[in-house]
């Protein structure tokens, strides 16, 4: 048919439609302004700006960030000017990027979440909403992703305030991301984000004091790639539900561990920080994967680990 | 007001760029002068901007590092690459020390919105440490030896007075004196123990200089943040017009993270905290606020 390019490289994660499956992380890509030197943003197969919360908040004391050996732990506080400005100042330059871009929310109550989410719901143009149930860098709200019926409770809401397909980003402090992530698929989630941060903390122990202004963070980068992927397998193999892989990813090869590993799309972090031209670039080389494992769309190399077994 | 306007330091043309290492030198104890080929980099940068560095095929360091430009160098009548100086006190300088001519090397930039203009008075510059690598380019440009950046800022009028105030702990660390030796720039030195130019601390030498005949109308300052601290109050107190520039840790250098905030004063009297890399790292002194 003439005219009409295949796009080997658009996944369907049940309502929400990529035109590919490289996204980039909330908090890890500013509001975009901040990365057009460096990314060209209609090559994305989604963009998630820092997370917004229903009023403004200030953030954490500094320091707020500290380098790992191959990890970064932050405390940032989700620093953010609020759900108003956001709209006013921001929404309209992402929604002119090429790129879908989806909304990522947080608040403390299942109120804020529904009330956030009947904004979106009357705003033309957001592709989706992911609800942040997983920052470990906020105190005075209930920890909704680490309880499965809390989670379901909140995704539920937000399915019930608007038409938006619905990420649950989970985190990964809890023992059983199963549990958590079958609560979202009963809340009508339409996929869940693995993971976000792993609690931790640095010492400055001649001060005999923790070197983040907060004390404890959440530990990002190459360091949580392989717990990262063990959580996407966990979840993949027990609960039926796209699942949005995230920890680490740094070259087309984690792209794809991940992809393998049951993940039917990623989102890039960390990696933004230290090589901002990765993302646009990681389009082009899953294409060309594409081409060398001879497939007419990327999702037929998802969930493909072969797991060793015990005869 | 549009987002744009109230960030100064966002650099829309920044790049990212595979450098090579072209030389390296010891300045003064413990501390370097790297040499790159980066002609990208070169053509664009100005006095007070900055770019980050991260070595190449590793995770550990896993960031860039944030330096000041020290100057550019030029090939053929055209910008080649760029001169940093720095210190070796963590991970990455002291890995930084082992680099040699030919070795790759990350870097993206430029960054941060720079100095303005220095004006037709008396220019005073006041660093401390390794802070006075940003002002070998600010006084080449103030005295017309040097345009930075394609194309270059029309500088209509020159200070009538140029001079460096510099403070180090000891005669060991004083750095690239070699190079603030020029016509037209006054380099008045400070040492803690007395080992060279002035006893004591650097901020003395700008008292003297505001109690002088030729007081200076503007102070440009870098160095450690009790040093800042000092400089913008006596700033404040005598009434001259002063900005510093910060050094507060950076994790990306370009406002994606968040991490390099500190608390400026608003146009309202409230505070909010700021991205040091998009919003600086070069504040008009009474704007900021320091914490303990
Ligand atoms: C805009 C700007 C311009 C700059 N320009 C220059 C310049 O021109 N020249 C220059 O030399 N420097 C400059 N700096 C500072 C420079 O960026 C830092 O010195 C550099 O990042 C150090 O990197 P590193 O990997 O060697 O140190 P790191 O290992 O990152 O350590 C940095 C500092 O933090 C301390 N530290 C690190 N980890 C810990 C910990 N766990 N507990 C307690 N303390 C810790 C270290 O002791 C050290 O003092 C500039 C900074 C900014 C923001
Ligand atoms: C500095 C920083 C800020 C972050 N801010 C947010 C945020 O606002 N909301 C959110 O959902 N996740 C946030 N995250 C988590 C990332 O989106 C991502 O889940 C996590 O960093 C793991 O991926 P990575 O290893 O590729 O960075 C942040 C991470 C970092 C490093």
């Amino acid at each position: 048919m003439s005219g009409i390019s295949v796009n080997r490289l658009e996944v369907q994660l049940n309502r929400l439609s990529l035109k590919n499956p490289i996204l980039v992380a909330s908090g890890t890509f500013g509001y975009a302004k901040e990365m057009q030197a460096f990314v060209d943003f209609s090559q994305l197969g989604g963009l998630i700006p820092k997370t917004i919360t229903p009023t403004p908040r200030i953030g954490n004391k500094p320091p707020r960030t500290v380098e790992t050996s191959s990890g970064l732990l932050n405390s940032i506080g989700l620093d953010n000017d609020g759900l108003d400005t956001f709209i006013d100042k921001h929404l309209h330059y992402l929604l002119g990027l090429g790129a879908s871009v989806i909304a990522n929310i947080a608040g403390k109550t299942i109120d804020d979440f529904r009330m956030m989410a009947e904004r979106f719901a009357s705003i033309d143009g957001v592709a989706g909403l992911e609800l942040n149930i997983s920052c470990p860098n906020v105190t005075g709200g209930v920890d909704m992703g680490t309880d499965p019926k809390l989670t379901e409770e909140v995704v539920r809401a937000v399915r019930e305030s608007c038409d938006l397909p619905v990420i649950a980003k989970l985190t990964p402090n809890v023992t059983n991301v199963p549990l958590i992530a079958q609560g979202a698929k009963e809340g009508g989630a339409d996929a869940v984000s693995l993971v976000n941060t792993f609690q931790g903390m640095a010492v400055n122990w001649r001060q005999r004091k923790p070197i983040l202004g907060n004390g404890i963070g959440g530990l990002s980068g190459p360091a949580i790639k392989p717990l990262a992927l063990r959580i996407v397998y966990q979840v993949a193999s027990k609960v039926e539900i796209p699942i949005i892989g995230i920890g680490g990813i740094s070259s087309i090869d984690d792209v794809m561990e991940f992809l393998v590993a049951g993940a039917s799309a990623v989102q890039i972090g960390t990696a933004n920080f230290y090589n901002p031209g990765l993302s646009s670039q990681l389009v082009v080389d899953l294409e060309r994967i594409c081409e060398e494992e001879d497939c007419t769309n990327i999702s037929e190399l998802v969930g493909t680990l072969q797991f060793p077994t015990q005869k | 007001m549009s987002a744009e306007a109230s960030l100064p330091g966002l650099v829309p043309s920044a790049q990212q760029i595979s450098a090579v290492v072209v030389e390296q030198e010891t300045m003064a104890t413990n501390t370097y002068r790297l040499r790159l080929r980066c002609p990208e980099l070169a053509r664009q940068i100005r006095p007070g901007q900055f770019f980050m560095v991260k070595e190449p095929g590793t995770n550990d360091p896993l960031l860039g590092r944030p330096f000041a430009l020290f100057d550019i160098w030029d090939e053929n009548g055209e910008p080649a690459g760029i001169d940093f100086g720095y210190v070796a006190i963590g991970k990455l300088t002291h890995l930084m020390t082992h680099w040699s001519p030919g070795d790759p090397v990350q870097l993206w930039g430029p960054l941060g919105n720079g100095f303005p203009e220095p004006g037709d008075g008396h220019l005073m510059m006041v660093a401390g440490g390794i802070g006075q690598t940003p002002f070998l380019a600010v006084a080449r440009e103030a005295l017309g030896l040097k345009t930075y950046g394609r194309p270059a800022r029309p500088l209509d009028v020159r200070p009538s007075k140029l001079t460096l105030a510099y403070g180090v702990r000891s005669r060991e660390f004083l750095a690239g004196i070699e190079q603030f030796t020029m016509d037209g720039l006054d380099l008045q030195i400070a040492t803690d123990d007395g080992t060279a130019g002035h006893h004591g601390f650097v901020t003395q030498l700008l008292q003297n200089a505001i109690q002088s005949e030729t007081p200076p109308d503007k102070v440009f300052c870098c160095g450690p943040e009790p040093m800042m601290e000092a400089v913008q109050k006596i700033c404040l107190r005598e009434n001259v017009a002063c900005w510093l520039s910060l050094e507060s840790p950076m994790a990306c250098g370009f406002g994606a993270c968040f991490s390099c905030v500190v608390p400026v004063r608003q146009e309202d009297g409230s505070w909010d905290y700021k991205r040091s890399c998009v919003e600086g790292p070069v504040f008009p002194a009474e704007r900021l606020i320091f914490e303990d």
